[in-house]
């Protein structure tokens, strides 16, 4: 029997450590920004193995619509390589800190043809198996209301506000019933001490009878 | 005297039936090319042999819209809690006492749906009296209006008799 958990124990950790070498690499699902401003795309990675010197980070951009992608960052052997010929030229920097697993990327003065998918690849060597993860981003030109927000929020507020109401109400009555019971009581225990010491200085009035009509 | 309390129950119970019917039911607005019922949720359309809904289109004024929604939410919700108020307070209530709480609620259901039909008939719509009809859920609403109303009054008026 123990034999039989030790070698199962051992196989387990023969597989796992096999399987978790995939690197996993998280990005956000979807970005949205004005035109004209910076928005920062973040990248990090998870892998089992320590960061290496030789850890690499690419983006690539494929426009919405469009089939092709193009790179536009490269992060290898401690350098960082920003587009210089792309759409992004001039408009790309790198403020990832690779040391920490961090590839993140600004774009700054977006446009509306910024409009696509970016895609941020990462390989941490040995460990290299991975799927590259993708954010969409999404420019406006105003912001627009999400779906719901304000039908909620009004709702929200006024049957918070009849709580809040049926509340004091409810409050305000049990508090002053205390108080009222508090000053009856103390009145009453007055009373029970006045008349106590006056039956001893009270005499009873004397009885009359008065004849029947 | 119970002849009355159960046509005023009647009421209410159709004043919440108009209202649950004018929110839920997308049909305020009828767009005449191809009789397609619309708002305030979503728009159906007629594609091959059957109908599907769709979102509505983001030329409507995303503000107004979702404060016609909240507002007739908010109807129903206030004619349902009224109900079961008008209930308890049929119980509980002191001989001689109005149905204040219930007349209270019943107002407040009149004055969201008025709210919410009188935010639509200003700001939707007002260019395409030729393209389209209002739709069933639109008199509803201010036929629910009018209901409402009648019944918060009848609610302040009423008061608690013997032998109920």
């Amino acid at each position: 029997m123990l034999t039989f958990l030790a070698l199962t124990s051992v196989a387990f950790l023969g597989i796992v450590p096999e399987q978790s070498q995939a690197i996993a690499i998280y990005t956000g699902w979807e970005r949205h920004a004005l035109v004209g401003s910076d928005i920062r795309l973040s990248c990090s990675f998870f892998s089992w193995r320590w960061t290496s010197e030789d850890v690499t980070f690419s983006w690539t951009y494929r426009p919405d619509g469009s089939r092709d992608s193009i790179s536009i960052f490269h992060y290898t052997g401690g350098a960082a390589y920003v587009d210089n010929k792309g759409p992004f030229r001039d408009r790309l920097e790198f403020v990832g800190n690779p040391g920490r697993r961090d590839g993140s990327i600004l774009l700054k003065n977006l446009e509306l043809n910024d409009n696509g998918t970016f895609t941020c690849d990462a390989k941490n060597p040995p460990d290299i198996v991975g799927r590259p993860s993708s954010v969409r981003l999404l420019v406006f030109e105003k912001v627009p209301i999400q779906a719901g927000v304000i039908t909620g929020a009004i709702i929200g507020v006024v049957l918070g506000l009849l709580v809040l109401i049926v509340v004091i109400y409810y409050l305000m009555r049990f508090l002053v019933a205390r108080r009222v019971f508090s000053l009856s009581v103390s009145k009453h225990g007055k009373k029970k001490k006045e008349g106590s010491q006056q039956r001893q200085l009270w005499t009873p009035p004397p009885l009359t009878c008065y004849p029947l009509p | 005297m119970l002849i009355l309390l159960a046509a005023i129950f009647v009421l209410h119970i159709a004043c919440i039936i108009i209202l649950l019917t004018a929110t839920i039911d997308n049909a305020w607005w009828v767009i005449s090319a191809g009789n397609m019922p619309t708002d305030i949720w979503a728009r159906w359309v007629f594609v091959n042999n059957s109908w599907h809904s769709i979102d509505l289109p983001s030329t409507y004024p995303e503000s107004y819209l979702q404060a016609v929604q909240a507002s007739s939410v908010l109807a129903c919700i206030f004619s349902i809690i009224g109900i079961f108020v008008f209930v308890a307070q049929l119980f509980t209530l002191p001989k001689g006492q109005r149905f204040l709480v219930s007349g209270v609620f019943q107002f407040l259901a009149c004055l969201c749906i008025m709210i919410a039909a009188s935010i639509y008939t200003d700001r939707f719509h007002t260019n395409e009296q030729s393209l389209g009809s209002y739709g069933h859920c639109f008199i509803l609403a201010w036929i629910a209006f009018a209901l409402t109303f009648l019944s918060s009054i009848i609610y302040f008026v009423l008061r608690k008799k013997t032998a109920e």
